[in-house]
């Protein structure tokens, strides 16, 4: 088995002390970089994907291989120009105004995050004006707005009001989710996207990046 | 004179214990344990007051609970709450082991009785389920069921409540999006029964409001709460969680986290107030690790709330837990088994307050067909919850002997005097031959179901309101509709 082979299979497992050691190996033997991060850690972490998708790996699974991953790219990103770091695009997420539960967007981040996907979590009960002042600043492809009461999903409208206010709207893609919200309330308020859970989040940002 | 057995203990229920005295005591212990080393945060001024003043350690909004101001609160707190209807009258006592079922609030969908199509849920959905469960005998007490969500959002609680109380006589728990909401909504429940006065005697009203897990109180939470407590209205205060992601995977991670949760809750109310009516428990929901999804009508669902109904009845303090929620889209042979099992281990555990009854997809989607085959489950646990008769007139010596070998029981009189309460009999469920199934147009129990709703929708309409107070109502609701215009909130 190759190095690659075997790190896609730490991943895999989730077995983050076994990556970070195995990625060390790599570049002390003068592996590149990029190899080691797109035809090791995330290789398997394309595997971890697919496994999730057809009900063969359960969410704490993926954490623990979304955690083996990061464990090699922390070693790697230090040999690696910011520009050429591999990343499926980058998003800015939270819980609108009013609004503080947070454990359904957590879960949107950490699956996205293990999609290679970079995340700025805004936190909750956010404000318009701080999702603004997040898009100007961190420049995302992707805003995500999150919801669990539904006194509070009004807030999404006035966040994609804001933003058009501001001339940002087109510069950004907005997707939201929630358990009240539906395609249909992402029409009536204008989003671009709505994701029913974490995995199909994953994918509809994917899919509206490409 | 009816001969006894000496030195024999009779008994009458079925009686049903999840763990010892002892693992309680446990559990007890590992949540003072959490309390007062990791304690929880409290973002409600005077709660956080209250609690600095009553010898809690306050950092910022962080509050560590010493183990000996919880026991003191947990003995102030009423062992019996008494809820009575909107006539006045003391219906439901929330004492140790008496069990009472109702639907839950605010469910986003409602597959449509005429169309049999999923869509947003309105007010008429509230009007439709209260009057439903109004006309079927084994809901003792109502929830919105549905959201209002074709009336204006800053006060469709509001229109909730008056949905509620003008399409029912039952009691009823209430949600609110604020405090201000709140105290509206108490005007209102004041409104109806005549005064606060009368509102304080006889609440027919119960908040639930809840901490959002891990141990986090919001200023809203607590504020709704403590409003109550000045009216004299009780309040469920209970998180809903989900294990294995705001709480440990563990299922006595789970109860002892939400018991934190709740006996925190505890501790402000009897500061805020002592004796404050406030009654404990929560939903105890497990994330499914493929989809994500709240597994309401999960075996560890059950399990958890057995349990926690034990430490209700340990602590002395009321208890509201869910049954009947199920995760099955759609009323089938899944959500049959999924509420089923809740509401039977409900009522065998003695829970208080089984809220949730009639829920189809998690939470998420309603049916009134659905709410009213519940029903028959309901009544089919009571019965079973009434246990087995056991004594001279039931075992029947005499009859047997009577009847002797080879004879039957059928035309007995002892058979015409007991047939009724010793089998139980539904007129929702099938049981009858195949043959006779097919002459009456092989209705499965769901299409028996629907049609008696459609029967009580056409049909059944509750005691009705006041015309003054109706107005009442609803002039409440546009004075809180346009302080809210102008507050921004």
């Amino acid at each position: 088995m190759s190095d690659f082979t075997s790190l896609a299979e730490l991943v895999i497992n989730g077995n983050y002390n076994g990556a970070k050691d195995l990625t060390q190996k790599m570049i002390d033997n003068g592996n590149d970089p990029l190899e080691i991060i797109n035809q090791g850690l995330m290789a398997g972490m394309n595997v971890v994907g697919v496994r999730f998708k057809a009900g063969d790996m359960y969410v704490p699974e993926v954490m623990m291989s979304a955690k083996a991953m990061s464990t090699g790219i922390e070693l790697l990103k230090p040999l690696i120009a910011d520009k050429d770091m591999p990343t499926a695009g980058k998003v800015v997420i939270g819980t609108v105004k009013g609004d503080l539960h947070d454990i359904g967007k957590k879960l949107v981040v950490m699956m996205m995050e293990s999609a290679g996907f970079e995340i700025i979590d805004l936190g909750v009960d956010i404000d318009p004006a701080a999702f603004v002042k997040a898009v100007k600043e961190h420049s995302p492809q992707v805003i995500g707005l999150s919801a669990l009461l539904t006194t509070t999903m009004l807030s999404m409208k006035d966040t994609i009001e804001a933003l058009k206010e501001e001339g940002l709207r087109d510069s950004v893609k907005v997707v939201i989710g929630g358990a009240p919200i539906s395609q249909s309330f992402a029409d009536e308020i204008g989003a671009d996207g709505y994701a029913a859970d974490a995995a199909s989040a994953t994918e509809l940002c994917r899919r509206i990046i490409a | 004179m009816r001969k006894i057995r000496s030195n024999s203990i009779e008994q009458t229920t079925p009686f049903l214990r999840w763990v010892s005295e002892g693992q309680i005591e446990e559990i007890h212990f590992a949540t003072l344990e959490v309390l007062e080393r990791t304690g929880v945060k409290v973002d409600h001024p005077e709660a956080l007051q209250l609690l600095k003043d009553a010898g809690c350690i306050v950092n910022e909004n962080r509050v560590r609970i010493p183990s000996w101001l919880v026991e003191e609160c947990l003995r102030l707190a009423p062992r019996k709450i008494v809820v009575a209807n909107r006539k006045g009258q003391r219906v439901m006592p929330l004492e140790k082991n008496r069990t009472y079922f109702g639907t839950g609030s605010d469910l986003p969908y409602t597959i449509d009785l005429e169309t049999g199509k999923r869509r947003r849920s309105g007010k008429r959905d509230v009007e439709r389920a209260c009057r439903v469960m109004d006309f079927l005998p084994n809901y003792d007490f109502v929830m919105s069921y549905a959201i209002a969500a074709d009336t204006n959002s800053k006060v469709s609680d509001l229109h909730q409540l008056e949905a509620m109380v003008t399409n029912t006589t039952k009691p009823m728990i209430v949600t609110a999006h604020d405090e201000i909401n709140m105290r509206a909504q108490l005007e209102m429940a004041a409104l109806v029964v005549g005064g606060k006065e009368e509102l304080r005697k006889n609440p027919f009203m119960i908040l639930y409001s809840e901490p959002i897990s891990p141990l986090v109180h919001t200023n809203d939470g607590v504020g709704k709460m403590f409003a109550c407590f000045e009216y004299g209205v009780p309040v469920v205060y209970t998180p809903g969680v989900l294990s294995g992601a705001t709480t440990p995977v563990t299922k006595a991670g789970t109860i002892v986290l939400m018991n934190a949760e709740a006996l925190a809750g505890v501790v402000m109310a009897q500061l805020k107030q002592k004796g404050a009516p406030i009654i404990i428990g929560g939903g105890a929901t497990p994330m499914d690790m493929k989809t994500t999804a709240t597994l309401y009508g999960s075996p560890e669902t059950m399990m958890n709330y057995a349990i926690m109904t034990q430490l209700s009845q340990f602590y002395g303090i009321p208890n509201f837990t869910e049954a009947g929620c199920v995760n099955s889209p759609i009323p089938d042979a899944q959500a049959g088994m999924e509420a089923g099992n809740g509401i039977l281990m409900a009522q065998l555990m003695g829970a208080n307050l089984v809220h949730d009854v009639g829920y189809l997809e998690g939470g998420k989607t309603g049916s009134l067909t659905f709410l009213t085959m519940c029903n028959d489950y309901m009544d089919n646990a009571r019965y079973m919850g009434r246990g087995t008769r056991i004594d001279e007139e039931t075992m029947a010596v005499d009859v047997i002997n009577e009847v002797g070998p080879g004879g039957n029981y059928v035309s007995h009189e002892h058979t015409f005097k007991h047939f009724r309460e010793e089998i139980w009999s539904s007129k929702q469920f099938n049981s009858s031959f195949w043959e006779i199934w097919e002459e009456q147009g092989s209705k499965s129990m769901e299409d028996k179901a629907e049609e008696l709703t459609k029967y009580i929708v056409a049909t059944h309409t509750s005691e009705l309101l006041d015309g003054g107070i109706r107005e009442g109502l609803n002039e409440i609701i546009a004075e809180t509709e346009k302080a809210k215009a102008t507050s921004k909130r």
